[in-house]
C-alpha cells in the first residue's frame, strides 16, 4: 500500500501546519507534565532527605532514661541492612587554661553523621571545610565562642572530667543542630569512645543516648514495626521533625508547580482541539475522494485512528525527549541550591500522568472532529456540501471538558483548583456571550467604507462567529497564563516577605527573668534591638478532656508535639504573623483559656471548649481551648503551639525568656562580649541555615520560571493554532481586496486593527477571569490574602492587542508580497 | 443485499422513477423528479442540460455517491439504496471509475501514486506495474514522479483518466471532464477518454456542457429542471 501509506505518513503529516500544531501542543503538554511530576517527586524526596540531615540520619531513637538501649536492637538494625550510628549527649563543666564553662557535650561514633555534613574550621583564621565525620578519639571540636570564654586556642587542651582532650577544630555547623532549642550551652563535640574515660557519666547523671539509623524507607519502616512493641515510655522514635525548616515554602512551590502543570494541560488541550478541528476540516476533500475511490467509512475511521495513534506516540516520545534533559537541568539546579548531590532518577510512575495527558487530550479533543470525518459524504467530490454548524460538536465538547478537568483533578489532587478554574471558565463564557450580543447589536450599524477603522469593525461583525470563537480561545489562553503569572508573583512576594534580608538570624534562649531588661538594653545599645521577648515554660500535654492524651490519640498519628516537652508561653497580644481561625484572642484581664496552633489542633482533633491538661514539673494546669490560630513557622521568630493569657496559671511557673533578633555578619564579634556578660544565656546562631533557605528559595524560583516558560510556549502554540485556523480565508479575502483595487496600506491597517480589537477584548476578558480564578485559588491553595494586581493585569490586554495585531500583520505577508493573481490561484 | 435481475446481463444501469429532494431551512427543494432510464453495457451516454438543471446530482445518484429520496438505481445488478455505505464503497472500488471537472488528484502524491491508490484500495495485485502501463498509455510515461502541482491542467486530467481506468471498472462516470480545460486540450482529453473507453469496453456516463463531446456519445439525455426531456431516449428505451 505504498500510495495509501504515503498518504498517511508522518512525513506528509509534518508538512501540514495543523498537524504540526497538534504535535507541538502534545509535546509541550507531555514535557511540562512529565517535568513537573518528575521534579515534584524529586523535590519531595530531596526535601525529606534534606530534613533528614537535620537529624543527621533518617531516623533517631532517643533514650532519655540515662540507659543505653539493648545491644540486640542495634544488631537487628544492622541485620536489616540499616546504617547505624550512636551519640551520647550530656552537659558538664569543662576547664580551659584558667576558666571553666558549662557546655553541652555531644559524643559521636565514627559513623556520625549518617546524613548531612559538619562544617568546621581548623582555627579561627582558617578556611571553612565540610566533613562527614566527627573528631578522632583524643580530640574535641568546640563552638568558637568557647575560645573567648575559656581563653584558649586551637591546639590547646580542654579538660573534660578526667581526660585532657586536644582542641583540633572549631565546630561551625552540625547537621542535627537545626532549630532545636535544647542546645542550651556552647557545644563541645568529642568521640564516643572517650566518654567512659572522662568519668563524667555516673549513675543518675542526666544523659541522653541517641541512636542514628539510615537506609531505605521500607527497611526503616520494617525495623520500626519490629522495634515498636519493645519501646519503653522514655524511648522516642523520631522521623523528620514537625513544623521544621522550609518545608512549607516548598510545599507551596509544589502546589504552584502542579497548578502550572494543570494549566499547561488545559492550554495544550485547547491547542489540540483547535488544531485538530482545523485539520479535520482540511481533510474533508481527501476523505470524500477516498470514499469515491472505494474506501468504506470503517476504513476511513481506521486510517485516521492509526494516524492519531502515531501522533500520540510522537507526542509522548517527543515530550519525554524534552522533559528528561529539562529535569536533569532542574536536578542540577536543586543540587546546587542544596549544596549536595541530588539523584537524577527517572521514576516510571511520574511519567504516567504525562502519558495520560497525551492520551486524554488526543482522544477527548482531537478524536471527535476526526471521527466525524467518516460521515463526510462522498458526494462532496462533485459538489461542496454544507460544512459543520458546530452544533454536532457540542456533546463532544462537554465530554472533553469533563475529561480534561478530571485529568487536572487526578493530577493536582485539588478539587478546589478544578472548581476555581471551572468557575472562572464559566464566568468567561458568560461574559463572552454578553460580548457577542453587544458586538452584534453595536456593530450591525457600522457601514463599510474606505476607512481602516470601519473596515476593521465591519470585518469583526462579518466574521462574528469566527471572531467570537477566537476571542473565546484567546481569552481562555490569557486567563490561564495570567493566572499562573499572578500566582507566581504573589508566591514570590510571599516568600520575600517571609524571609526578608533582615529576618532574625539569632536566638537568645534561657534568659533569666531578672536579666531580661539587661539583655534587651545590651542589644539596644548596639543598634540591634530585640524582637519581642517571650516567656517560656517547658511542659507536656498529658490529658485531653480528662483522658490521657496517649490513649486518645493513636500512636499511628505520631504527633511529634506529644512526644516531647512543649514550649508553653503567655502573651498579651497576638503576634503579627499569627491569625485566629476559630474562637477569639484573650480579652484584657482574661485568666483562663489557651490558644492552640491550628495544625496541632486538627491533628489532635481539638475543638473550642476542649480541656487540655499540661504537666509542668510536678504541677498540673488544666485549661479550656478558647482559640485556634495559625502560626508562621518559617518566620524565624519564636513560635508556640500553646499560648496562655498573661495573668493565667502559667505565670506562676518557673519561666525563662526567649527572643530572636537580626545581627549582620560583620557585627558577630558582639556575640563574644555578650557571652561574657551573660554566660547563662544560650545563643543559637541560625544565619547559616537562613542563607541556605534563601538560596533554596532562589533556586526553586528559577525552576518555577523555567516551567512558566514552558506554559507560555503552550499559550503561543494555542495562538498559532487559532490564527492558522483562519489563515487561508483571510489570505483569500486579502488577495481579493487587492484584486478589487484596495490599497496595501488600507489592508494592513484594517487587518491590524481588527486583530488588535480581538486581542484587546480577549485580554480584558481573560484578565478578569484570571483575577476571579486567583481570588478563588488564593484562599484555598495558597492561604494568602487576595489583592488586585493592577500593575500585572493592566498591561496584559494592551500586550495581547499588540501581539495579535502583529500576528495579523504577519499572516498578511504572503498577500502583500505575491501578486493577488498568483495567491488566488495558489489558494484555490 | 444485492439483487440479481434477469436483465443484468444486458443492462449496466437501470433507474426507475428517481426523485431527489433537499430540505432547506424554510422549504424543500426538488432537484430531480421522476427520472427513469436504462443504460446498456458498453454504451456511452451523455447527460446534458443547463447549470442547475440537476445533472450533477443525477450523476452522483447513478454512481452511488448519494442515495435518492425516492425511486431505485440498479448499478451492475445491485440496487444501490439497499446497500450500506461500506457496500457501496466496495462496489465503487471494484466496478466504478470517476473523472472530475476539477481533476481531484491528491496533491501530496505523485502521478504514479495517484493512479496506484484505487488499485491498492481495491486490493489488486501489482498496482505499480498497472499504474505505469496506464500512465504510459495516456502519454505521461516521463512524468511518473511529478506531483499534481508540477503538471498542467491537461496533464492532471490525463492522470485522472489513467486513475479512472486503473481498476478496470465496468462503468465510468465523468463530470464535465473538459470543463476546466481550453478547447485544444479539452479535445485531446476527450479523444483519450473515448479511445480508452472503446479499448476497455467500459460503459461511460458523462455530464457535459460540451456539445462536441456529447455528440461523440451514442446517446444523449437532456435534463431540464430535474426532469428528462429527451424523447429520443424514451424511444430507445422502448426498443
Amino acid at each position: 500500500m505504498a500510495a495509501a501509506k504515503k498518504l498517511m505518513s508522518m512525513r506528509r503529516d509534518w508538512r501540514e501546519r495543523d498537524v504540526r500544531v497538534v504535535l507541538a501542543a502534545l509535546i509541550i503538554a507531555v514535557a511540562t507534565v512529565a517535568t513537573i511530576a518528575l521534579f515534584a517527586g524529586q523535590l519531595q524526596h530531596t526535601l525529606v532527605s534534606s530534613a533528614s540531615s537535620f537529624l543527621a540520619a533518617d531516623r533517631q531513637l532517643e533514650a532519655e532514661n540515662g540507659q543505653p538501649v539493648p545491644e540486640e536492637w542495634i544488631t537487628e538494625a544492622r541485620e536489616r541492612r540499616l546504617q547505624t550510628g550512636r551519640m551520647v549527649e550530656f552537659s558538664t563543666m569543662v576547664f580551659g587554661s584558667d576558666a571553666f564553662q558549662l557546655v553541652s557535650v555531644k559524643a559521636v561514633s565514627n559513623e556520625y553523621p549518617l546524613r548531612g555534613e559538619l562544617e568546621i574550621q581548623g582555627d579561627s583564621e582558617g578556611s571553612r571545610e565540610q566533613v562527614q565525620h566527627g573528631p578522632a578519639p583524643g580530640e574535641v571540636w568546640i563552638n568558637p565562642r568557647l575560645l573567648r570564654l575559656l581563653d584558649i586556642r586551637t591546639g590547646d587542651t580542654l579538660e573534660v572530667g578526667n581526660r585532657n582532650l586536644t582542641v583540633s577544630g572549631l565546630l561551625l555547623r552540625e547537621p542535627d543542630g537545626g532549630f532545636s532549642l535544647s542546645a542550651l550551652a556552647p557545644r563541645v563535640m568529642m568521640h564516643v569512645d572517650d566518654v567512659a574515660s572522662t568519668g563524667v557519666i555516673q549513675e543518675g547523671s542526666r544523659v541522653e543516648y541517641v541512636y542514628l539509623f539510615a537506609g531505605t524507607e521500607a527497611a526503616l519502616e520494617g525495623y520500626y514495626q519490629w522495634l515498636q512493641p519493645q519501646l519503653g515510655p522514655s524511648h522516642e522514635w523520631e522521623g523528620v521533625r514537625d513544623g521544621e525548616t522550609f518545608s512549607r515554602s516548598l510545599d507551596r512551590a509544589e502546589s504552584f508547580l502542579l497548578l502550572g502543570g494543570s494549566l499547561a494541560v488545559l492550554l495544550a488541550a485547547v491547542a489540540v482541539a483547535v488544531a485538530s478541528r482545523q485539520y479535520a476540516l482540511s481533510q474533508r476533500d481527501t476523505v470524500a475522494l477516498l470514499k469515491t475511490l472505494g474506501l468504506g467509512s470503517s476504513g476511513i475511521g481506521l486510517l485516521y485512528l492509526k494516524r492519531l495513534a502515531l501522533w500520540g506516540v510522537t507526542g509522548m516520545v517527543g515530550g519525554l525527549l524534552v522533559a528528561v534533559p529539562l529535569f536533569w537541568l532542574l536536578t542540577r539546579l536543586l543540587s546546587e541550591a542544596l549544596d549536595r548531590p541530588v539523584e537524577f532518577q527517572l521514576e516510571a510512575s511520574a511519567l504516567t500522568p504525562a502519558l495520560l495527558t497525551a492520551l486524554v487530550s488526543l482522544f477527548a479533543f482531537a478524536y471527535p472532529p476526526i471521527r466525524r470525518l467518516k460521515h463526510v459524504p462522498a458526494m462532496r467530490v462533485l459538489r461542496s456540501q454544507p460544512g459543520e454548524t458546530g452544533r454536532e460538536a457540542l456533546p463532544d465538547m462537554l465530554i472533553a471538558i469533563v475529561a480534561v478537568f478530571g485529568l487536572v483533578w487526578l493530577y493536582a489532587g485539588e478539587l478546589s483548583l478544578v472548581v476555581s478554574l471551572l468557575g472562572a471558565l464559566v464566568l468567561l463564557l458568560g461574559a463572552l456571550g454578553l460580548l457577542g450580543w453587544l458586538l452584534v447589536a453595536a456593530l450591525r450599524k457600522v457601514r463599510g467604507g474606505g476607512h481602516a477603522w470601519r473596515l476593521a469593525l465591519v470585518g469583526l461583525y462579518r466574521h462574528r462567529r469566527a471572531s467570537l470563537s477566537q476571542i473565546a480561545v484567546f481569552a481562555m489562553t490569557l486567563m490561564l497564563a495570567t493566572t499562573l503569572i499572578l500566582v507566581r508573583t504573589s508566591l514570590l512576594d510571599d516568600w520575600q516577605a517571609q524571609l526578608p534580608d533582615d529576618a532574625p538570624n539569632h536566638f537568645l534562649i534561657n534568659i533569666a527573668p531578672d536579666a531580661v531588661g539587661d539583655v534587651a538594653d545590651f542589644w539596644e545599645e548596639r543598634g540591634q534591638p530585640l524582637d519581642q521577648l517571650y516567656p517560656m515554660v517547658r511542659g507536656r500535654l498529658t490529658q485531653l478532656n480528662g483522658q490521657p492524651v496517649k490513649e486518645v490519640v493513636s500512636k499511628d498519628q505520631r504527633v511529634g508535639a506529644l512526644n516531647r516537652e512543649l514550649n508553653l508561653t503567655w502573651m498579651a497580644s497576638l503576634p503579627e504573623d499569627n491569625n485566629i481561625v476559630k474562637g477569639s484572642w484573650f480579652e484584657g484581664d482574661d485568666k483562663q483559656g489557651v490558644s492552640v496552633e491550628s495544625e496541632l489542633a486538627s491533628k489532635l482533633g481539638l475543638a473550642l471548649g476542649d480541656e487540655l491538661t499540661f504537666t509542668i514539673g510536678s504541677d498540673k494546669i488544666t485549661e479550656t481551648v478558647t482559640s485556634i490560630r495559625t502560626v508562621q513557622w518559617d518566620s524565624m521568630k519564636p513560635n508556640f503551639y500553646m499560648a496562655f493569657p498573661p495573668n493565667g496559671g502559667l505565670t506562676d511557673m518557673p519561666a525563662t525568656w526567649i527572643t530572636s533578633f537580626y545581627l549582620p555578619r560583620d557585627q558577630k564579634s558582639a556575640l563574644n562580649e555578650f557571652s561574657r556578660r551573660f554566660p547563662t544565656v544560650s545563643l543559637l546562631e541560625i544565619d547559616n541555615i537562613i542563607e541556605r533557605i534563601q538560596e533554596i528559595v532562589r533556586q526553586v524560583t528559577q525552576a518555577i520560571e523555567a516551567i512558566l516558560v514552558l506554559i507560555l510556549a503552550a499559550a503561543l502554540v494555542v495562538m498559532a493554532a487559532v490564527v492558522s485556523a483562519t489563515l487561508q480565508d483571510r489570505q483569500r479575502e486579502g488577495a481579493l481586496l487587492r484584486t478589487l483595487g484596495g490599497r496595501q496600506s488600507l489592508l494592513v491597517r484594517s487587518t491590524m486593527l481588527e486583530f488588535a480589537l480581538l486581542g484587546g477584548f480577549a485580554g480584558v476578558l481573560g484578565v478578569a477571569a484570571a483575577e476571579a480564578a486567583v481570588w478563588a485559588l488564593q484562599f484555598r491553595m495558597f492561604e494568602g490574602q487576595f489583592s488586585w494586581h493592577w500593575q500585572v493585569v493592566l498591561p496584559i490586554p494592551v500586550m495581547s492587542a499588540l501581539v495579535l495585531a502583529l500576528f495579523g500583520r504577519w499572516q498578511l505577508r504572503p498577500v502583500l508580497s505575491v501578486s493577488p493573481m498568483l495567491l488566488l490561484r495558489r489558494l484555490e | 443485499m444485492p439483487t440479481t435481475n434477469p436483465d443484468s446481463q444486458r443492462l449496466m444501469l437501470r433507474v426507475e422513477n428517481l426523485s431527489h429532494r433537499v430540505s432547506l431551512e424554510t422549504n424543500t427543494l426538488t432537484i430531480l423528479k421522476g427520472v427513469s432510464l436504462e443504460i446498456n453495457r458498453g454504451e456511452s451516454v451523455a447527460i446534458v442540460g443547463r447549470s442547475g438543471s440537476g445533472k450533477t446530482t443525477l450523476l452522483g445518484l447513478l454512481a452511488g455517491l448519494d442515495t435518492p429520496t425516492e425511486g431505485t438505481v440498479e448499478l451492475d445488478g445491485s440496487i444501490i439504496s439497499r446497500l450500506s455505505e461500506d457496500e457501496r464503497a466496495k462496489l465503487r472500488a471494484h466496478r466504478v471509475g470517476f473523472v472530475f471537472q476539477s481533476f481531484q488528484l491528491l496533491p501530496a502524491l505523485t502521478a504514479l501514486e495517484n493512479v496506484m491508490l484505487p488499485l491498492e484500495l481495491a486490493g489488486m495485485d501489482a498496482p505499480e506495474k498497472r499504474a505505469r502501463e496506464l500512465l504510459e498509455r495516456v502519454g505521461l510515461g516521463e512524468r511518473l514522479t511529478h506531483t499534481p502541482r508540477q503538471l498542467s491542467g491537461g496533464e492532471q486530467q490525463r492522470v485522472a483518466i489513467a486513475r479512472a481506468f486503473a481498476s478496470d471498472p465496468a462503468i465510468l462516470f465523468a463530470d464535465e471532464p473538459t470543463g476546466n480545460l481550453d478547447n485544444r486540450t479539452g479535445q485531446e482529453v476527450s479523444d483519450l477518454l473515448m479511445d480508452l473507453n472503446k479499448e476497455q469496453g467500459t460503459t461511460l456516463v458523462m455530464v457535459t456542457h460540451d456539445e462536441h463531446l456529447a455528440a461523440r456519445c451514442a446517446r444523449q439525455f437532456h435534463i431540464e429542471a430535474g426532469e428528462l426531456t429527451e424523447p429520443v431516449a424514451e424511444a430507445e428505451l422502448a426498443d
